[in-house]
C-alpha cells in the first residue's frame, strides 16, 4: 500500500480501502504501525509520517517505500500465467490483453518466448454449459464414458464449467449417480437445458482433476522398448525399473479397457509382463477389431 | 504481530537508504526492536526476519563491507528491489485480479500480495468461477520460473537420472508444465514434464547461461509423437456412429466426410502424416473405426492390432 499511497498523494481512505482489500479500521491501525517506524535516530525526523487528515490519506518522509518491491517468481508466475491462459483459452477482455503484454515486458525481459501457457480449446458446448451453470438451470446430457465406452443419458446440476490436466469438465450433482460427479464436456455428445431450476450448494470444495488412484484401479506393469519410451510421460505411471531390457513401468486406470488400447496400440514396442484383467480386455479388443475387419472386403 | 511488522518496517528503511553492506552486529545495535535481546534471542529474531523479507520477495544478500573481504555484511540491491513496474491501468488491474481468481496454479489460491505491489486491486473480485486449473506443484514451476527468469542453472531428478539443465523456457500445454532446455554444456533442447521431475535445486549464480536468440518455447515443444511426421498418406476410414460423433469432433478442416446411410456412419478421407500416431488414435475408437484404404495402411493396422508389427 505504502508505494502506491507515496506515488499518489492526495488520495482517500476510500480508495485506498477499496484498493488494498482494507475496512476503515484496519487502515488507521495499519497507519498507526507505520508511523512510529523510520531511520535510525528514530527522532521527529526519522520517522515516517503516517494519518488520515479528514478523508485523505497522508504518507511522508518515506521516500524510500516509494517503489514497490519485485514480485516473487511465484507471484509473476501465478499472475502471468492466469492471464496468459485466459487469452490462450479466448476468454480475455482487452484491458486482461494488455495487462498481461506489459506483464510479459516487465517480468520477461528476455522476450515473451520463454513462457507459454494453452489451455485447450473450448468444445463446443461449454459455451452452453456455462450459461446453464449461470443461471442455475439443470441440463440433460448424453454421455460417453471414455473407460467404459458405455453411454448414458442422465440428467446433471451443473456446479461450474472448468479446464484442467488438459481438458474441460463440468462439475455437478448427477442425479443419475445420485451424487456428485465430474463429466469431461468433449465426451457429451449431446446437451439439453431444462427449464427446470436447481438450489447450487452453497459452499463446495474446489475440483481436483487429478489421476488419483482408486481400490477399484486395475493394474498393469508393461515392458516399453526404446521407442515406446515416450508412453512415460503421457500416462500417469510408475517407473518400476529402468534396466537394458527397457523402461517397465506400472500403469493404474480405472477400467481394462483403457490399459488394454495402450497395450493394442503399442504393438511389439510394448509387452505385457503382469496384469490378468488387463491380458484379458486386450485379447477381447483384438478380436472384436479383427472381427470387424474380416466382416469386409476392402 | 505488530512488533514484528514495525521491526521489518524498520529494518527494510535501514537496509535500503544505508548504501552499504552492514554487518548483522551493526543491525542489531541501530536498528529499533532489536537492542534489548540476549544473543541468542537476536540470532533467531534476525534468521526470522531474514526470512520473512526473503519471502516477500526482498533480495537481501551478502556483500564484503570492505576491500579486504574481511567482514560480510547484508545488503538490498535497491536495483534489484525495485519492482520493474509494468504501469498497469486499473483496469488491466482489474482484469488481472480477476484472472487470478478464475485459474489456480498449485493447489491454492493466491494472496493478493502480487497485485498490492502493482498498485492494488481498484475493484475487489470474489466468488469468481474457476475457469482452469494449471494444476501441479506450484513451489517446483515457481523456482523453474525464476531459473528461467534469471538464466539460472537448475538440477533436478527425472526418471531415476540426474539432469543438470539450462531452463530456456517454460510450458504448459495439454495440461502438463514443462521445463526446456538443453543439458549443460550441451545444444539439444529437450522437454522434461514438471511433475515428473523431483529434487529440483536452483543454482546460486544469475545470467549462467545464454539462451540464444530466436528461441521460442512455443514451438521449441514438440508434438510428436501424436503430430509431427513425414508420411504423406490419404487415409480412407469408415466410422460407425458409436464412433462417428467422436472423429468429427477431433477432425480438422483437412478431412472429407461423407455420410453413409441414416445410422450414423460416416466415411472419412483424411491426411495422415504419422503412421503410427494416426494407428494409436484409430484404436481409441475400439471396433467402431475401420480403415478401408489404402490397403498397405489397411494391413498396417491389422497387423499392429494382432501384435505383429
Amino acid at each position: 500500500m505504502l508505494p502506491w499511497v507515496i506515488a499518489n498523494p492526495g488520495v482517500r481512505v476510500d480508495e485506498v480501502a477499496e484498493r488494498f482489500g482494507y475496512s476503515g479500521k484496519e487502515l488507521t491501525e495499519d497507519l498507526n504501525l507505520v508511523f512510529v517506524c523510520g531511520l535510525p535516530g528514530y527522532g521527529p525526523g526519522d520517522l515516517m509520517d503516517a494519518y488520515i487528515d479528514e478523508d485523505e490519506v497522508v504518507v511522508d518522509m518515506a521516500d524510500y517505500f516509494s517503489a514497490s518491491p519485485r514480485l516473487t517468481p511465484a507471484e509473476a508466475l501465478t499472475l502471468l500465467s492466469s492471464g496468459m491462459a485466459l487469452l490462450s483459452a479466448g476468454l480475455a477482455s482487452d484491458a486482461l490483453e494488455r495487462g498481461v503484454a506489459k506483464l510479459q515486458r516487465a517480468l520477461l525481459p528476455g522476450g515473451d518466448d520463454s513462457l507459454v501457457v494453452d489451455l485447450p480449446i473450448e468444445p463446443d458446448l461449454v459455451p452452453l454449459l456455462r450459461g446453464a451453470v449461470q443461471v442455475g438451470h439443470t441440463v440433460t446430457i448424453t454421455y460417453s464414458g471414455l473407460a467404459s465406452g458405455l453411454t448414458t443419458e442422465r440428467t446433471i446440476e451443473p456446479w461450474s464449467v472448468f479446464s484442467a490436466l488438459g481438458n474441460w469438465y463440468v462439475r455437478g450433482q448427477c442425479r443419475l449417480a445420485e451424487g456428485e460427479r465430474v463429466f469431461r464436456v468433449d465426451r457429451i455428445r449431446d446437451a439439453v437445458v431444462r427449464e427446470e431450476t436447481f438450489a447450487k450448494p452453497a459452499e463446495s470444495p474446489e475440483p481436483v482433476i487429478d489421476y488419483s488412484p482408486g481400490v477399484d484401479d486395475v493394474h498393469a506393469v508393461i515392458r516399453l522398448s526404446p521407442e515406446a519410451r515416450w508412453v512415460a510421460d503421457y500416462y500417469p505411471v510408475d517407473v518400476v525399473e529402468d534396466g537394458p531390457q527397457g523402461l517397465t513401468v506400472r500403469f493404474s486406470a480405472s477400467a481394462p479397457l483403457v490399459a488394454a488400447r495402450l497395450l493394442v496400440r503399442l504393438g511389439p514396442s510394448a509387452e505385457l509382463v503382469e496384469g490378468d484383467e488387463v491380458a484379458a480386455a486386450a485379447a477381447d479388443l483384438r478380436a472384436r477389431i479383427v472381427t470387424r475387419y474380416m466382416a469386409s472386403t476392402y | 504481530m505488530k512488533t514484528v511488522i514495525q521491526r521489518l518496517l524498520n529494518l527494510l528503511a535501514f537496509l535500503l537508504t544505508v548504501g552499504r553492506p552492514v554487518s548483522a552486529d551493526e543491525i542489531r545495535h541501530t536498528v529499533a526492536g532489536y537492542g534489548q535481546d540476549s544473543d541468542e534471542t537476536f540470532r533467531r529474531m534476525f534468521e526470522r526476519d531474514k526470512d520473512l523479507l526473503r519471502s516477500l520477495g526482498i533480495p537481501l544478500s551478502m556483500a564484503a563491507t570492505d576491500h579486504w573481504e574481511v567482514e560480510f555484511g547484508y545488503v538490498v540491491p535497491p536495483e534489484d528491489y525495485r519492482l520493474d513496474d509494468p504501469g498497469l491501468a486499473d483496469d488491466e488491474l482489474a482484469a488481472l485480479g480477476l484472472a487470478a481468481h478464475a485459474v489456480r496454479v498449485g493447489s491454492t489460491a493466491p494472496g493478493p500480495g502480487a497485485l498490492f505491489k502493482l498498485g492494488g486491486s481498484p475493484a475487489q473480485v470474489a466468488g469468481e468461477p474457476l475457469a482452469a486449473n494449471l494444476g501441479a506443484d506450484a513451489d517446483v514451476i515457481a523456482d523453474m520460473f525464476g531459473a528461467v527468469q534469471e538464466h539460472r542453472l537448475v538440477t533436478f531428478e527425472y526418471r531415476d537420472k540426474k539432469r543438470r539443465l539450462e531452463p530456456y523456457g517454460l510450458v504448459h500445454r495439454r495440461g502438463h508444465w514443462y521445463v526446456l532446455g538443453p543439458a549443460r554444456g550441451e545444444t539439444d533442447v529437450r522437454a522434461y514434464r514438471l511433475d515428473r521431475a523431483t529434487k529440483v535445486t536452483v543454482g546460486a549464480d544469475v545470467e549462467a547461461f545464454e539462451r540464444p536468440a530466436g528461441f521460442k518455447a512455443a514451438t521449441a515443444l514438440s508434438d510428436a509423437p501424436w503430430d509431427a511426421g513425414s508420411d504423406d498418406v490419404q487415409a480412407t476410414v469408415i466410422f460407425d456412429a458409436e464412433g462417428a460423433w467422436w472423429a468429427e469432433r477431433q477432425l480438422t478442416s483437412a478431412a472429407v466426410v461423407t455420410r453413409l446411410g441414416s445410422e450414423g456412419s460416416i466415411e472419412v478421407t483424411l491426411p495422415v502424416a504419422n503412421r503410427d500416431a494416426f494407428i494409436g488414435w484409430l484404436i481409441g475408437f475400439d471396433d467402431h473405426a475401420e480403415v478401408t484404404g489404402p490397403p498397405e495402411l489397411r494391413a498396417q493396422v491389422l497387423a499392429r492390432v494382432r501384435g505383429e508389427a
